[in-house]
């Protein structure tokens, strides 16, 4: 078993997956130290035949142990057909990529086509059928682990995590439970799942009711007893008798600690809560729109950010947090299962609560400039990339004077939603969640790798097509962008 | 919930210079979403003034208003209340309960706001309430020289109507606040 050392994979930025510990030629395939041993577990209970790109200037490409097919050109499609062979009786889950080349594969297209979209060196293009087969035939697998993982009474969040992170399955709700556990809002024993879930549910419709009460409402609670003896219509003609108010509680009260005041004074973070949630995802119908269940899933994001701000008086509400949230309401929303879909809401501001916590400061104004700050921050993603690809900073920074809070500020406070499609984020988010390092520093790594991922095009572009590109991250095969993130880290042991 | 500035009677500048210092600091705009006048100003600026504390401003046709043109009586639907505006200086007896009575059936009306008598007053009959907020500033009236600066808010929720008053006597802003149900629905109309 051949394991070569790693090439200057800086500069060709190519996709590979891991030999199978049994496979014996093996060419010049690039072979990521630490992740194969992660690789190699997943998939050594499935027969797998790697299906690596073959780049312009290598000519041979690995034979899969199980089949037979191996032509140069051909090898890439008979060895996307193998893993499916092996896998026709599993083929039902309701995985996108699956299902997006499963027609092609079935059909058995004589495309050597199909290895032109393998990517030019440096390239990121996302269609790439090669790689996405054999991530395709690993999420069968991830999903078979993650079932049986989930499964038993006592989870090894380990475990989990390690399988996590390559990608959670979009089918089946898996994501929602593993995303439950990953946050710690589900503890690690199945037993007590139902008694912390009923626990915690009930303690946020708790936290509605309290918080998000009228002060009219407030003030006739306080006075309950007197309220009793009062009659609205005791008798038919009269002079209305006026009774005292409770507390000098009245609505143009001006007291700091008056319930009205108090009232007025959250109207404005509401008012700009019920904006910005109004402003999520426009193009999703699940978030936007004027459907009943568009408006009801509004609804539910600003009471969670409602009660969010009024239980944090230091940081209440600060754009961006609609965007952090709605990833987490949409898929627990989503989850199959009755029960969980409906308390979603409960679920998804505990889960809002705990993801916050590691990223709060970066929403403290007044923290910005301090060592837990933004800016701190943004300064640690443009060491990681001097550490890395010093060329790449050097060029940013210093030629172009791309000051990297330009795009970095909202990559990092809006843990990367807005750069990538929807789909393609909640995917990003699999790997932040599930990286036992935290979720800070998976963020770090993943910016870092997407600025050397077209480390090519900034190197020759200036300050406005830099900027441009950077702001307007190109899409790209999200597989291959946290591949590239995950050797970042051993590439520093290393 | 839904609040409801009602006042009136300010005569300003001829009998009353402003509003007491103490009503102005609490009438700040964002709170109230209607105003109701009973009318008697008498200027524009105070009606600019009141504009400022909330757009969705009601004037009833006073006596001494010198903008001649705000209708003698309205009428306006707040949630399931209807509410009637009417100076008062034309139902005579001035501030006879009865014959404000008669009014508030002819506009058939829930909640009669009336002023003109410069004194606050709030009485239920089977046809409704008729409140009167007295004068903003305090100004003396036909009938009394005695009177205290005072105002009502209304805080309207559901069929049941919380009736805030807030007077200035001797410096302090006093605040009472009166209850009241109503019994049926606003019937929908059929169209």
């Amino acid at each position: 078993m051949v394991k070569k050392g790693v090439p200057d994979w800086l500069n060709s930025s190519l996709w590979s997956s891991p030999q199978p510990p049994s496979s014996n030629d093996v060419v010049e395939s690039h072979e990521p130290p630490a992740s194969a041993d992660v690789k190699s577990a997943v998939v050594e209970s499935i027969v797998e035949p790697p299906v690596p790109v073959p780049p312009p200037s290598v000519t041979r490409i690995v034979e899969p142990p199980s089949s037979s097919v191996h032509s140069s050109t051909a090898s890439v499609k008979g060895e996307i057909r193998d893993p499916l062979s092996s896998h026709n009786g599993n083929n039902n889950y309701g995985n996108t990529n699956f299902n997006n080349y499963n027609s092609e594969e079935e059909n058995g297209i004589s495309n050597n086509s199909s290895t032109a979209p393998i990517p030019a060196v440096g390239a990121n293009t996302g269609a790439v059928v090669a790689p996405a087969a054999s991530s395709l035939a690993e999420d069968i697998s991830s999903q078979a682990q993650l079932l049986q993982e989930l499964s038993r009474k006592i989870i090894n969040m380990g475990e989990l995590r390690r399988i996590a992170s390559q990608g959670i399955p979009d089918g089946a709700g898996i994501r929602s439970t593993v995303w439950k556990l990953l946050l710690g809002y589900l503890p690690p024993d199945r037993t007590l799942w139902s008694s912390e879930l009923a626990k915690k549910r009930s303690q946020y419709n708790h936290f509605k009711e309290e918080l998000l009460m009228y002060p009219s409402d407030i003030t006739r609670k306080l006075e309950k007893s007197s309220l009793e003896n009062s009659e609205p219509y005791g008798e038919s003609k009269g002079f209305l008798s006026r009774s005292e108010i409770t507390h000098g509680e009245h609505p143009l009260s001006l007291g700091k600690s008056s319930v009205w005041n108090m009232f007025f004074q959250d109207t404005e973070i509401i008012e700009q809560i019920d904006r910005d949630v109004k402003r999520t995802h426009p193009d999703m119908h699940f978030f936007s729109g004027d459907s009943t269940v568009a408006k009801s899933n509004q609804e539910a994001l600003k009471n969670i950010l409602i009660v969010f701000a009024k239980l944090n008086p230091g940081i209440r509400y600060v754009q961006g947090m609609n965007e952090i949230l709605a990833p987490l309401f949409y898929v627990f929303k989503n989850d199959p299962s009755e029960e969980n879909a409906v308390s979603a809401e409960a679920d998804t501001f505990f889960c809002f609560v705990e993801l916050l916590s590691g990223f709060r400061d970066n929403f403290v104004q007044q923290l910005d400039n301090s060592v837990v700050g933004i800016r701190a921050t943004i300064t640690r993603l443009s060491q990681l990339l001097k550490e890395h690809d010093e060329e790449l900073w050097r060029h940013l920074e210093i030629t172009t004077k791309v000051n990297p809070q330009f795009y970095a500020f909202r990559w990092i406070t809006l843990l990367l939603t807005q750069e990538f499609n929807f789909a393609d984020s909640l995917h990003i988010w699999d790997t932040l969640l599930s990286d036992p390092d935290g979720p800070q520093e998976t963020l770090l790594r993943v910016c870092c790798a997407m600025l050397v991922i077209v480390r090519r095009r900034l190197l020759a572009g200036d300050f406005t097509s830099n900027l441009k590109l950077l702001q307007h991250y190109p899409s790209t095969n999200i597989s291959h962008l946290l591949y590239v993130a995950s050797k970042l880290r051993t590439h520093v042991a290393g | 919930m839904v609040l409801v500035l009602a006042l009136g009677d300010l005569h300003m500048p001829h009998r009353g210079s402003d509003l007491p210092l103490k009503f102005k600091s609490m009438l700040v705009p964002g709170k109230i979403q209607h105003i109701i006048c009973t009318g008697n100003l008498c200027i524009k600026e105070v009606h600019d003034y009141l504009k400022t504390v909330c757009p969705d401003l009601h004037i009833a046709q006073g006596e001494y208003d010198e903008e001649t043109r705000f209708p003698e009586t309205k009428t306006l639907t707040i949630g399931q209340f209807k509410l009637g505006v009417c100076h008062g200086h034309q139902v005579i007896p001035w501030g006879d309960l009865d014959s404000l009575a008669m009014l508030q059936r002819q506009l058939d009306v829930d909640i009669l706001v009336t002023g003109h008598t410069h004194q606050f007053t709030a009485y239920k009959h089977e046809a409704g309430v008729v409140i009167n907020p007295g004068s903003a500033t305090g100004s003396y009236s036909s009938i009394t020289y005695d009177v205290n600066p005072s105002f009502v808010l209304m805080d309207i929720d559901g069929l049941r109507v919380v009736v805030y008053v807030y007077e200035l006597i001797d410096g302090e802003v006093k605040v009472d606040k009166i209850d009241f149900k109503k019994t049926t629905d606003i019937k929908p109309l059929t169209h």
